[in-house]
Order: structure tokens, then sequence, then C-alpha cells
């Protein structure tokens, strides 16, 4: 635990000092808040938060590799992988430092978001507790992709690659929760036809769908972006965070068996 | 300090160690030689529980590198090759971050960090970040960075590679004071390094150990040196008649200098009289001896000599 402080706060560090992390989290806030900003307010009858957080889960598919390429990669790139893994620490530990670094990057940038809810405040009265639900929901969420991001990161030295696998992956992730996304490519009904066509009950397709939902963060984000906070929608986050750190953990012990 | 018995590791298909052997005691400074590729780097990244080894065992300290793998690396400080450092961190941020992730108590952390900046002679550069530095000062960094929680065993994967003379110098006057307190593993293809601060040599070349002793010892088993002998008299007779005494080793006319000529003699199998014949070829002629000598055997004969050696049975095998 004391490692893994360490390794956070020199990561967090070097976040700061990065020109990379700066350009993607304007960026991100620009397009974020662009578009929210502009959903929100243009619904001047209601002050609500729910274009915001609508939005939010494709835009951090877009920015957040940009965030968790390097963390492994760069090291790997420059050499440094090796020196921080002859320290006397447990990969785990080095994995949860650079986990929470990137967490706490990104708090920082969300927190300059509050400034839509507080204006809307001034607008109307507020219901904070979708808003307080939606956030957290979203730290969840970018928790689950970070988690993936990472793992990229691990597998090559090339943070371009990282970068280019976790946006596919993560759009994947997502895409495969989203119901009117699904309706919109036609796999709703697809897939249940393919099956059929194939001579299977049309059953196994729906319910094939129904695990892509329930393997997608995405249910489960809008669960807690309701306000509403529900033990199993925590026992999915952790597990699934927990599974992609261990995965992480993993490719980097293999790398001491190939050199 | 450091056991390793019959150590391998292969890479895909590719056997980087075939099965070494050693072992280091407290104190020592060993160098370890060997061509790109032999196996150096191998070999120091499983010590440093970087690496896991295919086959064999080692320890550090006293611990088995598999599995107490944790315990060695509390045990070493390690200058992996090209000293990689975090170039957006400043110097003593970077040597606080190894002290903190090393475990050096906090009370004790200022005073290791001083002492590893004295050493290292970093006091100009502490505040500096590591991408403004030199290429001098990085290593001298990556070297602070090795020695800041007082390891009992250093191992520094070519610390002096890519330096300039004066550097080099600097590096390896460093690298002999740390010899003083840690024990030492230190790679390297500049021998001149080796000859100074090592108190025993390994030679690997293609993944086995082919010489493991003092400088001393592996120079004294080449074979004797060449007679460099500068006679005054007149040059194709000093040639035809050394040739005549030893027939095929003689002679090539080094230089010629003031009516003098400074020729080279084989020494061929060592036990030969060569300086007694050229006495003899001079009183006898009548033509004056400006100097005799033998050249000297270096530790570079040894390397080229063993490591040669290595690849040819290697290539035959």
């Amino acid at each position: 635990m004391r490692e893994s402080l360490v390794i956070f706060r020199r990561e967090l560090k070097s976040y700061f000092l990065s020109p990379i992390a700066y350009v993607v989290g304007v960026l991100f806030l620009i397009v974020q808040m662009g578009f929210a900003g502009f959903f929100c307010l243009i619904d001047r009858a209601q002050a609500r938060m729910d274009g915001f957080f609508t939005l939010l889960p494709f835009v951090l598919v877009l920015f957040l590799p940009g965030l968790t390429m390097r963390l492994w990669a760069e090291e790997r790139k420059v050499g440094t992988l090796e020196l921080l893994m002859t320290f006397p620490v447990r990969i785990g530990a080095l994995v949860v430092g650079k986990f929470l670094a990137v967490m706490a990057f990104l708090a920082v940038v969300l927190l300059f978001t509050l400034v839509l809810p507080m204006m809307l405040t001034v607008y109307g009265s507020l219901d904070w507790s979708p808003v307080i639900g939606g956030y957290l929901a979203s730290l969840l969420m970018a928790g689950a992709f970070v988690a993936v991001g990472m793992v990229w990161s691990s597998v090559t030295r090339d943070q371009i690659v990282a970068m280019l696998l976790a946006l596919v992956s993560l759009a994947l992730l997502l895409g495969i929760g989203v119901t009117w996304f699904l309706d919109l490519i036609g796999i709703t009904r697809g897939l249940p036809d393919l099956v059929d066509w194939l001579g299977m009950p049309r059953t196994i397709g729906i319910a094939a769908l129904d695990v892509c939902a329930a393997i997608s963060p995405y249910r489960y984000f809008e669960s807690v972006a309701r306000g509403v906070i529900d033990t199993r929608d925590l026992v999915y986050y952790a597990c699934f965070c927990g599974f992609f750190l261990w995965l992480n953990a993993l490719v980097l012990h293999g790398r001491r068996q190939k050199g | 300090m450091i056991e390793v018995d019959q150590l391998e590791k292969s890479y895909g298909f590719a056997r980087a160690l075939k099965g070494i052997s050693f072992r280091v005691q407290r104190g020592e400074v060993i160098g370890f030689l060997g061509p790109n590729g032999a196996g150096k780097s191998t070999t120091m990244k499983i010590l440093t529980g970087y690496l896991l080894p295919t086959a064999g065992r080692a320890s550090v300290a006293g611990f088995d590198v598999v599995e107490r793998s944790l315990e060695v690396r509390r045990n070493i400080g390690y200058l992996p090759e090209s000293t990689p450092l975090y170039a957006e961190m400043r110097v003593d941020d970077y040597l606080r971050f190894c002290a903190e992730i090393r475990g050096v108590p906090r009370q004790k952390r200022n005073v290791a960090i001083a002492r590893a900046v004295e050493l290292c002679a970093l006091q100009r550069v502490v505040g500096k970040n590591i991408v403004e530095l030199s290429k001098g000062y990085r290593q001298r960094v990556g070297l602070a960075q090795a020695i800041v929680h007082e390891p009992a065993v250093l191992i520094l994967d070519e610390p002096t590679s890519g330096l300039d003379p004066n550097q080099i110098i600097e590096v390896r006057k460093l690298i002999e004071r740390l010899g003083k307190e840690h024990t030492v593993i230190l790679s390297t293809h500049y021998l001149q390094e080796v000859e100074r601060a090592c108190s025993r040599v390994i030679i690997i070349s293609q993944g086995l150990i082919v010489a493991d002793d003092t400088r001393d010892r592996l120079i004294a088993q080449l074979p004797a040196g060449a007679v460099i002998a500068t006679i005054r008299g007149p040059e194709p007779a000093i040639v035809a008649q050394l040739g005549e005494l030893m027939p095929g080793r003689v002679a090539s006319v080094l230089e010629r200098h003031d009516g003098a000529v400074t020729v080279r003699i084989e020494a061929g199998d060592g036990r030969a009289p060569v300086e007694e014949g050229v006495a003899h070829l001079m009183v006898k002629n009548g033509w004056g001896l400006v100097a005799i000598g033998r050249e000297p055997r270096t530790l570079e004969d040894a390397f080229r000599r063993l490591t040669l050696q290595a690849s040819q049975e290697a290539m035959h095998a």
C-alpha cells in the first residue's frame, strides 16, 4: 500500500508535467462541455444534467485512451520499466498506484465540469442527487475504462498502438450495452435472425444479447447515474476493474519470463 | 554474497545462458566481460529479479532470486544498460522517489540522498530536470539511484558506455570508491575499467563462462610477449642473421632511427631464449644494442583469445 502511494504520487506528478495529459484534458473539456452545455442550456425549461451524463460515456471512450496509453508503454520504451520492476515492490502495487494516478487526474479534470451544474442552479433549482449519482457513475465507468486501457498499454511499447487498441475495445465494450445503438445498426434483430438461420433457437441469440448487455459497463452506468446506488452495480464495477487490473499484473509478470 | 549455479536462460529457441556458475564474496568487485550478446545483461537481469531463469539457481545475499525475489531486490542496487531515467523529473525528486520506493525510512531519507549526491558529485545539478543533463551526469544520477538505499550488492550494466574519456575516468573513480563499501558486479566493454577497479574478472562468451580469475592470473596464462629490440648496425645483416637464428619468427622492422633499427621477434612457445640469442649476435657482429624488452601482455589479449576460442568452438559444435 505504501509503495502504491509512492508510485501514485510520482505518476500523478508526471501527468501534470506531461503535455499530452493537458491536451487530452482540455480537449475533453471542450468537447464534453461544448456539447453537453449546449444540450443542457438549450433545454432551459428544466435545470437538468441528463444531457451531460448521456454524452459522457462516449466522450470518455474517445479521450481516456489518450491518458492510459503512456502508463506502461512509455516506461517500456524508455527502459524505466526494468528498473521499476527491480524495486522491492509487488507488481500489483505498481498497477494499483498507476491506476489511482489516472483516476486522480481524471477526477481533477471532471472537477472543472462542475461549472455546468453550478450555472444550472443559477437558472433554476437543480436536483443535486442525480448529479452526484451521475458523477459517481462516471468515475466508476471511467475506472472500468482505465483498467482496460492500462492492459493495452502493457502489451506494447508503442503508445499509439496502445491508444488505438484501447479506443476500439472500449467502443465495443460500450457499444454492446447501448440498446439504441444496437437497434440502429440492426444487431438487436439481426443476431437472433442469424441464429435462427443457422438452425438454432432464436432464444440463444436473444440470450447472447442479454449477456453482452450484462458485460457492458453501460447499463450499470445508467443505473447509478439515475442516483440509485445498487450494491450489484458496485460489485460489477469492482469485479470488472479487479479483473483487468489482475490481467495487467499478469501481462507484466509474463514479461519476466520472456525478457 | 552472490551464488549462481548452472543458470540457464532461453528466449524462445535462442539459448542466451547455457549453464553458468560462479560465486562472489562480500566486498569483491567483479568485472563481467564478454562480447555483445554473450549473456552479460541476461545474467544481471536474472540477479536483479527482473527476469526469471529457465533452469538453474541463483541467490543474492542468501535469498533465491525466484522464490525470494522481493528480499533480493531489497538488497541490490541496479543500473540497467543505457541508464533509463524519468526525464521529466528533477534530480532530487527522482532520488527521493527511489529512496521512498526502496523503503528508506522517512527520517533517514535526506541523509541517504545527500550521501548519494555527494558520492556521485551531483551537487551542481540536484535542482535540475534530468532531461537537461549531459550524458555523464545522467550516468551519475543512475549510479546515485542505485546506491541511495545503501544496498549490499551493486549490479551495474555497462556503467561507462557512451561516455567520453573524461567522463569514463570520473565514473571509474566513482566505482572504485563504491567498491570499498559494496559488493559490485559490473559489465563493460572497456577493459581498462576492469584493470583498475576489479578484484576479479569473469569472462563470458556464447552463454558460457570461459574464464573466472584475477586479472594478473588471466594475463599470466597468455603466451609470452614478443621481444622488441633496437639494434645499431646494418639493417640487411641484422634482419638476415636474426632470421637465421629464429626462423619464421622474426623480425618485422618497426622503425629506423639514427642508424638503428627496431625489430619485433615473436616469442614462439615462450621457452626459446630470445634475448640471449640477440645478445649473442650483438657480440659476434659488434653491433650496438640500444634497447631490448618484451611487449606487454594485456587483459585485452586474454579477452580476445578466450572469447574467440569460445566462438570458434561454438561454430564447430
